[in-house]
């Protein structure tokens, strides 16, 4: 509780890190509840941006700019996964017209 | 800029062979008396004669030549390698000569820390090797001449094969007897096996021709073998194997100072295992007789005259190791007494003419073997030189007659050839043949294996006389053998059947009921009769007292032995280191020479002239038998066998005889089928055991363990982020106890 | 230099003129490509200045991980250079050997061909080890294609058990080489993957334990490539189901990366711990040569017993290699290049053969020689080679191996660890050789002629065509050239050869020594003298 409280009092690391969690489960849950594909990706990318958050917050705190790196890194794979994985998506819509993740279970074989 | 780096990239290494002198740091040096001879450069084409018809017979082939080219561009160069060898006889200095031709194999002393290492195309001229070329390539010369009428049948076939194969041969030949080192001996000792190979496999066409190939090949390995390990013993041991170097260290005796081990004592076992497998002696033998599947000139020159005397060359070239090691020697002595009288009892009983002059001939080997044993390198070199002659000539009117009767060998078959016309020549020269095969006095023969018996009973060694009467028993059996043929086919009345092959010419016109056999012409009868001749003048050099040196006798060929490697086996001469049991005392001398010595004798008489009496009455009662069973009473023989095949004490012997003493049967149940079923079990455990067991089986365990965790991998992507979070969780809980743990416990 | 370069990226450029072209185009882009390197990699050879000497030449560097000390830092050394040249001879003759051979999916299979030429150049280039370890681990991935698309029936576990075997070995070797990284890195605090400067590092800083690890690392990734018993058994099965040209370069070449990785490494990298394994190492080269050469003699189709022969054939060289003198060590490296080309040519002949009767059983085909006059010429010929008959290339590499691994005693001019006993018994392996080899011939050279029924209609001629002869002749030709004037390698490649061996004396007079003055006994070969 101490960590909230001081939390309100000054916008310090942990500020920043709470949002990163916050997203991160957000997107976890999303990913784990909903069926379709297009939002469970969707669901991905914001625990990807959690992720973002996290390492621009800590690069931030100790003065090293890695963290901002990798966060274009992450940009840059995170742009190319997206690309590819909205081809997938199409591909598999056209075999069958689903986008319901339990139609393709048939995919693990 | 390109092209001069090009230019020295390529000859690289050639750079050096450009030179005369091979190469530029393991230059020969000169020993004591051996001199390097670039004047005699032209020696060279002695070797590379057989290798440009070689070539010129690949051109044939390639141009599809269907004359009798080849034969004449093998004949006409091979000719001119006699003759550059009659030259380099006329022209030698008497001390041995080196004459570079290229280099070869080449290691440069690494800095100290390695010793170099050499060996070079270079001749060793020296006049045991003058003896060999010479004969080697005069032979070679004819018998190609021969061959061109004889192959006939296969113009525009397998002719220029043929030609090409006996020109690998003599190469390879010829680069044996004048190599001036072992690694390029062992190149001609492979060569002739190899070319052996080619020409015995000529008809690869019959199976019985193949196997007989595959099988000399193989068996010759085995005593490659032996010659690779002697060559390794000796480079490891003298750290030379250059003849002039290793004679030079091992009669100066300057090896023994930093020596200790058994090297030495080995290196004579594993040289005589070469020269049994190459010189066809027991328990090696077996390849000769089949080896007579080849065309008869192969025979006649490969082996016969040439080829198998390899053996009896490298124990004289190499003789001074043998020296060394005595026991090496007696054991030499025995293997050649017993494969000649084996070899011997086995030729009584074939009726194949050319099988029973295949086993004469590993019987007259194994008398070469017996001479080096008992000490006369001389008396063997001898006997190779008549021999080369007298079976060649043997061989020839075998092969005229077996071209003459479509293939017909039986003696049994075919009688009265002399009364035929057109075969005179034939049957003379067979009857010369035999004459010196079956050591009639006076001639070459007779003399030759004289000097061999002699030696037998004068030198000691352990049951020597008991061989030396074995070996009389052998001359008895080989006379016999030898008239059984000629009496049967040459003399008598004229009948014959012909044999059932087609050589491809219908001038045997055996479709139309009759067959005329059809007499050879002027290359063969003219070839016939210039062995036949020379093998009566072989016995001229042994009254040749050239070097007018009364301690010597033995003639000519003593003097070629003189002076060579092999003067340890001379009578009369200084002889190195031979005192048994003892390698380290020189000029001891066991036996006569030099008059101190008490003689041995046979029944009170002079060694020497009580041979010239046995001998001469063995070989004619052997004759007589002959005379008696094969020519006036041929039923006796007959009765004779069916008298012996009665009682059965007795029978298995001319059964056993019949059939080689079933040593081809030893060799396949001892050695071939235990082999063969322990290759298919090894596959068997290359397939099942290794592959299946242990690779397949270790690739089978990640499987395994994956087949644990396969309900996991429902396909629903849910369920495997479930999981992963769920790990993540795990996996931060861990973390987060364990940093905790630590805290405490370092706290603690 | 840029040579090395254009060595490199040539084959490259081409596999992607290939991919590019038609399909029609494909192979004549491939020959022209394979062709054009050659001429490079002997325009190389002439600029290469140190013959003869143990430098490096072609070197040339660019900077890539500097900062861990990994650079694209290729140059090559004599023995490197060779068989760079081996590898540039052998791929011009694998395209034109295809031909006919493989009609469908061309621009893959010849785009393949030359990745695979590119990176096994890399690897013989490579002078930092990260890269070396790409290009090796590389040459994988176009054969496992190679194999699994255009091999026999039994391909696809060809394929992957040839792919993950030799994978495994290379991971396994991979440990060892970052195990020495890691302890230079901890010894000087610098990273550094020069393969230089490692092995210096190796040999002169660790341990006898460590190098022992290493050793065992090493060894265990290169064996499975050359292939050493017991680890060999990939290697029928990949050869008997890869495409013609698969079969050549991978015996050609591919089988050589282990025994140049020996070379390469193992021998300078732990010297002590060779000292220590080498008679081990050469036991089980010396069962090799007889196990895999007695069951050559079993085999029914000819293919596989010419890749038995392989296993059995690079027994002598690895026997070689640890004979630790210049005698074994030049024929090693002489046999690795005469095995590449008469083993590289009876693979050849069998595909020639298979090309046209679609069988390599030798019970149902035999007397080829009428049919085939030609061909059976060049067969006897290379199975002569091979065998080891004087004259021709194989028998001075062999010889060299068994004199080599003979005089290896424990002392005089050659110091040791192999022996006498060693090279008797390998040399038995002449005489099996001449067995399988000549049996192989006489049933399916030799003999009355037996010709299978061939459906199939194939435009080829009864006897090889013009090309297959193109194929064969240099080959043939090199054959001879190198078992007359093997001067010529052998001198060229002294330098680099003594350099590796430079330390060996020392080190095993004092392992002889250590070993008299404890009395043990130890596994050991040689002359007691």
């Amino acid at each position: 509780m101490m960590l909230i409280a001081s939390a309100f009092g000054q916008l310090a690391l942990a500020h920043y890190l709470l949002l990163s969690g916050v997203l991160f489960v957000i997107g976890m849950v999303g990913f784990l509840s909903r069926r379709n594909l297009i939002v469970m990706f969707l669901c991905t990318e914001l625990m990807f941006q959690a992720a973002a958050i996290a390492f621009v917050a800590v690069g931030r705190y100790y003065y090293d700019f890695s963290g901002q790196v990798f966060v274009i890194f992450i940009l840059t794979v995170a742009a190319a996964e997206a690309a590819l994985a909205l081809a997938l998506v199409v591909l598999l819509f056209r075999r069958k017209p689903t986008l319901n993740a339990e139609d393709w279970r048939d995919l693990s074989e | 800029m390109i092209l001069p780096s090009l230019i020295q990239v390529l000859t690289l290494g050639v750079s050096e062979t450009a030179m005369l002198v091979p190469h530029a740091d393991t230059e020969p040096v000169a020993t004591s008396d051996v001199v390097v001879a670039t004047q005699h450069w032209w020696a060279g084409f002695i070797l590379y004669l057989p290798l440009i018809s070689l070539i010129l017979c690949g051109l044939c082939a390639a141009m599809k030549v269907k004359t009798k080219l080849p034969a004449w561009i093998t004949t006409a160069c091979l000719l001119g390698s006699f003759v550059f060898s009659l030259l380099l006889y006329f022209d030698y200095g008497g001390s041995p000569e080196l004459i570079p031709i290229l280099s070869w194999i080449n290691l440069n002393d690494a800095g100290g820390n390695f010793a170099g290492f050499s060996a070079n195309f270079t001749l060793y001229v020296d006049s045991l090797s003058l003896l060999w070329v010479m004969f080697v390539t005069g032979l070679g010369t004819l018998i190609t001449y021969y061959a061109s009428e004889y192959m006939e049948a296969d113009l525009g076939k397998g002719y220029t094969r043929f030609f090409a194969g006996v020109s690998v041969f003599l190469f390879a030949m010829v680069a044996l007897v004048l190599a001036d080192n072992l690694l390029m001996l062992y190149l001609g000792w492979e060569g002739v096996g190899f070319a052996s190979y080619w020409l015995i496999g000529y008809y690869y066409q019959r199976p019985s021709a193949v196997a007989a190939a595959k099988k000399a090949f193989i068996m010759n390995r085995i005593g490659d073998l032996g010659l690779a390990l002697a060559i390794y013993l000796i480079w490891t041991t003298f750290g030379t194997i250059q003849y002039d170097e290793l004679i030079d260290v091992l009669r100066n005796g300057s090896w023994k100072e930093a020596y200790e081990g058994w090297t030495i004592d080995a290196i004579p076992w594993f040289l005589m295992l070469a020269a049994f497998g190459k010189s066809a002696q027991i328990p090696l033998y077996v390849w000769l007789p089949d080896a007579m599947e080849g065309p008869t000139p192969v025979s006649a020159l490969i082996h016969a005259a040439t080829m198998v005397t390899a053996g009896i060359y490298l124990v004289a070239r190499t003789y001074e190791f043998f020296l060394l090691s005595p026991e090496s020697l007696h054991v030499v002595a025995w293997i050649g007494g017993i494969t000649a009288l084996v070899a011997a009892t086995i030729g009584l009983a074939q009726y194949d003419i050319k099988r029973i002059m295949a086993y004469s001939t590993v019987s007259q080997l194994g008398f070469m073997f017996l001479g080096l044993g008992v000490l006369t390198t001389y008396g063997a070199a001898y006997h190779v030189f008549t021999h080369a002659f007298f079976k060649a000539v043997l061989f020839l009117t075998c092969g005229a007659i077996m071209h003459g009767f479509a293939g017909q060998l039986d003696l049994r078959k075919l009688s009265g050839l002399i009364r035929i016309p057109g075969w005179r020549i034939t049957s003379i020269a067979m009857l010369i043949g035999c004459l010196a095969l079956a050591g009639f006095p006076l001639t070459s023969g007779y003399f030759s294996k004289d000097a061999i018996l002699a030696e037998a009973f004068i030198s000691q060694g352990p049951g020597f006389e008991a061989l030396g009467w074995i070996a009389i028993f052998t001359a008895f059996l080989t006379a016999y053998y030898t008239f059984r043929v000629w009496f049967r086919v040459c003399a008598g009345k004229v009948e014959y059947e012909p044999g059932d092959e087609h050589h491809g010419d219908d001038d045997h016109g055996h479709h139309g009921g009759s067959f005329h056999p059809h007499a050879p012409r002027f290359a063969m009868n003219f070839v016939m009769a210039v062995i036949a001749i020379g093998a009566l003048v072989a016995a001229v050099p042994y009254f040749l007292d050239t070097k007018a040196d009364d301690a010597l006798t033995g003639g000519w060929v003593a003097d070629m032995v003189h002076d060579s490697t092999a003067q340890g086996g001379l009578p009369g001469l200084d002889r190195h280191g031979q005192s048994i049991g003892d390698p380290v005392e020189h000029g001891h001398d066991v036996h006569h020479g030099d008059g101190d010595h008490a003689h041995p004798t046979i029944l009170g008489m002079d060694p020497h002239m009580a041979m010239y009496i046995i001998s001469g009455v063995v070989g004619g009662l052997g004759l007589l038998l002959a005379a008696w069973l094969h020519l006036f009473r041929r039923q006796d023989a007959d009765r004779l066998k069916a008298a012996l095949q009665r009682h059965w004490w007795i029978a298995w012997l001319p059964r056993a005889m019949e059939r080689k003493w079933y040593v081809d049967e030893v060799y396949h149940g001892l050695i071939r089928a235990p082999l063969w079923v322990a290759s298919h079990l090894m596959y068997a455990f290359d397939r099942f055991l290794i592959d299946g067991l242990l690779v397949d089986g270790i690739a089978r365990i990640p499987r395994m363990i994956a087949r644990w965790f396969q309900p996991l991998h429902n396909g629903i992507v849910q369920s495997y982020a479930v999981t992963m979070a769920g790990g993540l969780a795990l996996i931060a809980l861990l973390m987060i106890l364990f940093i905790q743990f630590w805290k405490v416990g370092g706290g603690g | 230099m840029i040579w090395g370069w254009i060595l490199l990226l040539l084959p490259i450029a081409g596999a992607l003129g290939v991919v590019g072209s038609s399909a029609r185009a494909a192979k004549s882009v491939a020959l022209l490509t394979t062709l054009a390197t050659f001429g490079v990699s002997i325009a190389a050879a002439i600029e290469f200045k140190v013959w003869g000497s143990g430098d490096f030449g072609l070197v040339s560097s660019i900077p890539w991980l500097s900062e861990v000390g990994i650079n694209l830092s290729i140059g090559a050394d004599s023995v490197a250079m060779m068989l760079v040249l081996l590898t540039t001879l052998l791929m011009p003759l694998a395209v034109l050997g295809s031909w006919t051979a493989v009609s469908e999916r061309l621009k893959e299979y010849y785009g393949w061909l030359l990745l695979i030429e590119a990176a096994m150049i890399g690897v013989f280039l490579a002078r930092d080890l990260v890269f070396f370890y790409i290009c090796f681990e590389f040459t994988l991935v176009p054969m496992y294609f190679l194999i699994a698309i255009y091999g026999g029936s039994g391909r696809a576990r060809a394929c992957i058990k040839f792919f993950l075997y030799t994978f495994t070995g290379s991971l396994i070797a991979l440990v060892g080489f970052l195990y020495v990284a890691w302890c230079y890195a901890e010894s000087t605090g610098t990273w550094d993957f020069e393969i230089a400067t490692l092995c210096t590092f190796a040999a002169t800083e660790l341990s006898l334990g460590q190098q022992l690890w290493v050793l065992v690392a090493l060894v265990i990734g290169f064996a499975v490539k050359i292939p050493l018993f017991p680890v060999h058994t990939w290697l029928p099965l990949a050869h008997t189901e890869a495409p013609t040209a698969g079969s050549v370069i991978l015996a050609g070449v591919l089988l050589k990366l282990g025994t140049y990785g020996i070379f390469r490494f193992v021998l300078p990298m732990t010297p002590d711990a060779v000292v220590e394994w080498a008679p081990i190492l050469g036991i089980l080269a010396i069962i090799g040569i007889l196990y895999a050469g007695l069951i050559c003699w079993v085999q029914t189709d000819v293919k596989k017993l010419v890749a038995y022969s392989s296993v059995s054939h690079l027994g002598f060289c690895v026997l070689g290699l640890f004979a630790l003198n210049p005698l074994g060590l030049q024929g090693a490296v002489l046999y690795m290049i005469n095995h590449g080309l008469s083993t590289g040519a009876l693979f050849f002949l069998v595909g020639m053969m298979y090309e046209r009767y679609h069988t390599r059983d030798m019970n149902s085909i035999g007397g080829l020689a009428k049919r085939m006059p030609i061909w059976a010429f060049f067969m006897v010929f290379f199975v002569l080679a091979s065998v080891g008959l004087p004259g021709l290339n194989g028998f001075v590499s062999e010889f060299l191996c068994l004199i080599g691994t003979f005089a290896a005693g424990e002392s005089g001019s050659y110091p040791g660890v192999l022996g006498p006993w060693f090279a008797a018994f390998a040399a038995l392996g002449m005489i099996v050789a001449a067995m399988y080899l000549l049996i192989m011939v006489g049933k399916i050279v030799f003999g009355a002629l037996k010709e299978p029924v061939n459906e199939d209609h194939h435009d080829l001629p009864a006897d090889l065509s013009p090309r297959e002869i193109i194929v064969l002749a240099p080959l043939a030709v090199l054959c001879v050239l190198l078992g007359i004037q093997p001067g010529i390698a052998m001198d060229a490649m002294d330098g680099s050869i003594n350099e590796t061996l430079a330390v060996y004396p020392d080190i095993v007079k004092g392992a002889i020594q250590q070993v008299t003055d404890a009395g043990s006994t130890v596994l050991r070969g040689g002359m007691n003298q």
